[in-house]
C-alpha cells in the first residue's frame, strides 16, 4: 500500500517540539495550580476564555507557523502540534481562539489581501481576535455546495448579503466569520461554481446571532442571520467564484489536528487515575486498549503535521484520521463505562461521573462537525481509487 | 530504490514461485520456500556476519518479515530473525546456522538447573513442558525461556527430530508442545527485564506480521470490489461497500503508523515493552474489523479454501492472541503507562513512541 494516497512518511522527531511541549506543560501546571481554569471535556468547542487565549498569545503559542511580519513565530507544524495537543490533553479553555488559529489565519495567509493580513493576523496571534466558520446553513449540511446565502454587488461595489448560517460555534463571542456565499446563480452543470468566501465583521448592521443550545444546555452553537448586510467590496477573500476550492483546502486544516481524537482525553485521564488507585485488571486492560488506539492516532496526526511542514496538503489522510479519531472519541465513553461503576451525571460528586456526562452529552458532535464520518469515508474511498 | 525496497523485491520474487497452500499435519510448512530464502541469505538478515548472519539492519529484517506475512508464507522467519536469533546473540550463546530453522518458546513451564556454576553462558538441565511453540516439529533449534532458582534463563535446545504434539493455530501453523525431561542445553541467565523484553520482541514480531497481512487483506478487498460486478456495477461503486472499505483503510493505516513507530522505538533502544505492547494490542484490535469486513465484501467465495483470502484472515485471527494474548498485553500496556503514577498517563503517552 506504500504508493497510495492514504499513507504518509513517518514524522521526523523534533527536539524543538519537545522543548516547547515542556514549556506548555509547565505553564498549564501553574495555571491549574492557580485555579485559572478547571479541566473539562471538549474544551475546544465549549471552553471560551479570552483571558486564557491572550495568555497563550503572549507566550507565542498562537499563529505559531505564520510569518513574523504578521505577528507569527515562524515555527514548525510539529511545534504547533505539540502545543495544541498539550492544551487539549489538559482540557484547557481554548475555544475562543481555536478556529482563528487553526484555519481562519492560515486561510487569510493564503488568500487574504495584504491589508487583511496586516490588520487581522497579528490580533489573532495575540489571542484577541476570534473567528467562526460560515459554511453550514439550515438547508445545507453535508451537501455544502447547495448553500443559498447570496452576495450581490451593489452600485458602490460592495456586497449585499442575505441568508443564514447555522452551527456557528461561538459566533456570540467572535469577531469575524469567513462566510461561504453564492456570488453567481447556481449552475446545475457545475455545482461547485459561483461560490465565494467573504470576510464578514460580525458587528455589522443586519447581522443577528441567535443562540442554539446543545444537549448539555450549553450555548456554543448559533444561527447567524444576514439581512441586507452590506460588506465592503474589499472583504472578498481570495477569488470570486473560487470559494469551493478555498473551502476544500480550509477543511484539510480543519480535519488534521489532534482535536480530532483528544476531545474526550480528560475523561481518559480521570479514568486513568481511577485505574491507578485500584489496579483492577479489567480497568488496566481497558486503559491499555484505549491507549493503543490513541497512540496510533497520534502517530497518524504527527505524520500529517510532518507533511504540512513539507508543504503538502494531505487532505485524504486528514479525512482518514478524523474518521478514525472521532470514532475513538466517542468509543472512550463505552470502554470506560463497561469497567467502572460510576453513573454519568453533570452533578456527580465523582469527577469521573462528571467527565462521563460531559463526554456523553457532547458525543453526537464528534462524528458530525467538520464533515460527517460518512462524507469522510467517501473521501477515503476516493483515496482507495473507488470513486 | 532503498536497501529495504531491494530486500522486499527479492522476497516478492521468491514468493511468486511459492504460492501459499492450506497447511495440514502432513504438510505443515513450506520447506521449498525456506530453502529458497536461505539460499538467498534472507534467513540471516539483520544478524551480524561474524555470527554467521547476512548483516543488515533491523529495518531490513522487519521488511522481510512483513513481505512474507503479506504472502502468507509458511516459514519461521519472524521467529528466527526478529525474536530467537537476536535473543540468542544477546545472551552470548552460539547462533545456529541461519539455514537451520530457529524458533522460540516463551510459554509453558520449563525449569532450568545449572550444571556448572551458572554464572554467564553455561550448561543447564531443562525439565518441563514448552507449550504453544511456533513451528514445533519444523524448527531444528529452539530458544527456550525457562525459569531457575537464580532467575530467567534463555536456553538453546536442539529439537531436530524431537517428538512434539500436533497442535496448530487457526491457519494450521504448527503450535505444538515439547516435553523436556532432563535435557542438557547451553543457556544464559537473563535479568527479569531482559526476559520481559524477549516477550515484547515476540509480540512486536507478531504485530509486524499483522500489520503487513492486514494491508494485504485491504488491497485484495479493494481489488475484488473493483472486479466483482453485481447489479451491473462493480461492488466498489456502491456507497455501502465504500464505507466498509474506508473503515478497513482507517484501521490498517492506524496499525501501520503505530507498528512502524514501535519498530523505530526499538531501533532507538527506547521503551521496548510498552511500545511493543501498544503495537500488538492495536494490531490485534484491527483484526476484528478488517477480517470481518473483508469477508463481508468477498461474499461466499472468501469463506472457502478455493479463494486466497483465508490464508491471511485465519492467520490474523490467531496472531492477535499469540506471543501473549491481546488481553494480557492490554493489561501490560495499561500498567506500564501508569508506572510513574496516577497523573502520569499523558507524559507516558507522549514518550512511548
Amino acid at each position: 500500500m506504500g504508493s497510495n494516497s492514504l499513507t504518509l512518511a513517518p514524522a521526523p522527531r523534533s527536539a524543538a517540539a519537545e522543548e516547547v511541549r515542556a514549556e506548555v506543560r509547565e505553564f498549564l501546571a501553574a495555571e491549574l495550580a492557580a485555579g485559572s481554569f478547571s479541566t473539562h471535556v471538549d474544551t475546544w468547542l465549549s471552553g471560551v476564555d479570552p483571558a486564557f487565549s491572550r495568555k497563550l498569545g503572549e507566550r507565542g503559542w498562537l499563529g505559531m507557523t505564520w510569518p513574523k511580519q504578521y505577528g507569527g513565530h515562524e515555527r514548525t507544524a510539529m511545534e504547533r502540534y505539540a502545543v495544541t495537543e498539550e492544551l487539549l490533553a489538559a482540557g484547557a479553555p481554548v475555544a475562543a481562539h481555536w478556529i482563528a488559529d487553526r484555519q481562519s489565519g492560515p486561510n487569510l495567509l493564503r488568500y487574504g489581501t495584504e491589508a487583511q493580513r496586516q490588520e487581522i493576523l497579528p490580533r489573532i496571534a495575540a489571542g484577541e481576535c476570534y473567528f467562526v466558520i460560515g459554511m453550514s446553513e439550515p438547508d445545507s449540511g453535508s451537501d455544502l455546495a447547495s448553500i443559498r446565502t447570496r452576495a450581490t454587488r451593489n452600485g458602490d461595489g460592495d456586497w449585499v448579503v442575505n441568508g443564514a448560517k447555522v452551527w456557528t460555534s461561538n459566533a456570540h463571542t467572535s469577531h469575524y466569520a469567513i462566510t461561504l456565499v453564492r456570488t453567481s446563480p447556481a449552475d446545475p452543470a457545475n455545482r461547485h461554481a459561483g461560490l465565494s468566501q467573504l470576510l464578514v465583521d460580525l458587528s455589522l448592521p443586519g447581522i443577528t446571532v441567535n443562540p442554539i443550545r446543545i444537549l448539555d444546555g450549553g450555548h456554543h452553537f448559533n444561527e447567524v442571520v444576514f439581512e441586507d448586510v452590506v460588506i465592503p467590496g474589499d472583504m472578498l477573500l481570495g477569488e470570486e467564484g473560487a470559494g469551493w476550492h478555498q473551502v476544500t483546502a480550509e477543511l484539510a486544516f480543519e480535519r488534521s489536528g489532534p482535536e480530532r481524537f483528544l476531545s474526550t482525553y480528560p475523561l481518559i485521564a480521570e479514568f486513568a487515575r481511577r485505574t491507578a488507585e485500584g489496579q483492577d485488571p479489567a480497568q488496566l486492560a481497558a486503559l491499555g486498549r484505549l491507549s493503543s488506539r490513541l497512540l496510533a492516532l497520534r502517530q497518524l496526526s504527527l505524520r500529517i503535521a510532518g507533511a504540512l511542514d513539507r508543504g503538502e496538503l494531505p487532505d485524504i489522510p486528514a479525512a482518514l484520521v478524523k474518521d478514525v479519531g472521532t470514532t475513538f472519541e466517542a468509543d472512550v465513553i463505552d470502554e470506560v463505562r463497561r469497567v467502572v461503576d460510576v453513573p454519568a451525571s453533570l452533578d456527580s460528586p465523582d469527577p469521573l461521573g462528571r467527565a462521563l456526562a460531559e463526554a456523553q452529552l457532547h458525543a453526537p458532535g464528534y462524528t458530525l462537525r467538520g464533515g460527517t464520518n460518512e462524507i469522510l469515508r467517501g473521501i477515503v474511498a476516493r483515496g482507495l481509487g473507488l470513486r | 530504490m532503498s536497501d529495504v525496497d531491494l530486500v522486499v523485491e527479492t522476497v516478492r520474487d521468491i514468493l511468486t514461485k511459492h504460492e501459499p497452500f492450506a497447511l495440514t499435519a502432513e504438510r505443515s510448512w513450506d520447506a521449498g520456500l525456506w530453502s529458497a530464502l536461505a539460499a538467498a541469505g534472507l534467513t540471516g538478515v539483520g544478524l551480524p556476519e561474524e555470527a554467521g548472519g547476512s548483516g543488515g539492519e533491523l529495518a531490513d529484517a522487519v521488511a522481510i518479515v512483513g513481505a512474507l506475512a503479506a504472502g502468507a508464507a509458511a516459514v519461521p522467519v519472524a521467529e528466527q530473525l526478529l525474536v530467537a536469533a537476536p535473543a540468542v546473540l544477546a545472551a552470548g550463546l552460539g547462533l545456529p546456522a541461519p539455514e537451520e530453522p530457529l524458533s522460540v518458546a516463551v510459554d509453558g513451564a520449563v525449569t532450568a538447573e545449572p550444571r556448572d556454576d551458572g554464572d554467564g553462558p553455561g550448561s543447564w538441565t531443562l525439565t518441563g513442558t514448552a507449550t504453544d511453540v511456533a513451528w514445533a516439529g519444523v524448527a531444528q533449534h529452539l530458544a527456550v525461556l525457562a525459569t531457575s532458582a537464580v532467575g530467567p534463563v534463555l536456553a538453546l535446545v536442539d529439537v531436530a527430530g524431537r517428538e512434539t504434539t500436533h497442535a496448530a493455530n487457526l491457519a494450521g501453523e504448527p503450535r505444538g508442545s515439547f516435553v523436556l525431561q532432563g535435557v542438557t542445553a547451553a543457556g544464559a541467565l537473563l535479568t527479569d527485564a531482559q526476559a520481559e523484553q524477549l516477550r515484547a520482541r515476540y509480540a512486536l514480531a507478531r504485530a509486524v506480521q499483522l500489520s503487513a497481512a492486514l494491508q494485504q487483506v485491504l488491497a485484495w478487498t479493494v481489488q475484488y470490489a473493483g472486479e466483482r460486478q453485481q447489479f451491473g456495477r462493480p461492488l466498489g461503486k456502491f456507497q455501502a461497500i465504500q464505507m466498509e472499505l474506508a473503515e478497513m483503510a482507517g484501521e490498517v493505516t492506524a496499525v501501520a503508523a503505530l507498528v512502524d513507530a514501535a519498530v523505530q522505538a526499538v531501533e532507538r533502544g527506547e521503551s521496548l515493552v510498552v511500545a511493543a505492547a501498544a503495537a500488538k494490542v492495536r494490531a490485534g484490535a484491527a483484526v476484528e474489523v478488517v477480517a470481518r469486513l473483508a469477508h463481508q465484501v468477498h461474499g461466499a467465495i472468501g469463506f472457502t479454501q478455493e479463494h486466497r483470502l483465508h490464508h491471511l484472515t485465519r492467520r490474523c485471527w490467531s496472531w492477535r492472541d499469540e506471543a501473549g494474548t491481546e488481553a494480557a498485553w492490554a493489561r501490560v500496556l495499561g500498567a506500564g503507562l501508569l508506572a510513574d503514577g496516577p497523573d502520569a498517563l499523558w507524559p507516558a503517552l507522549t514518550r512511548v513512541v
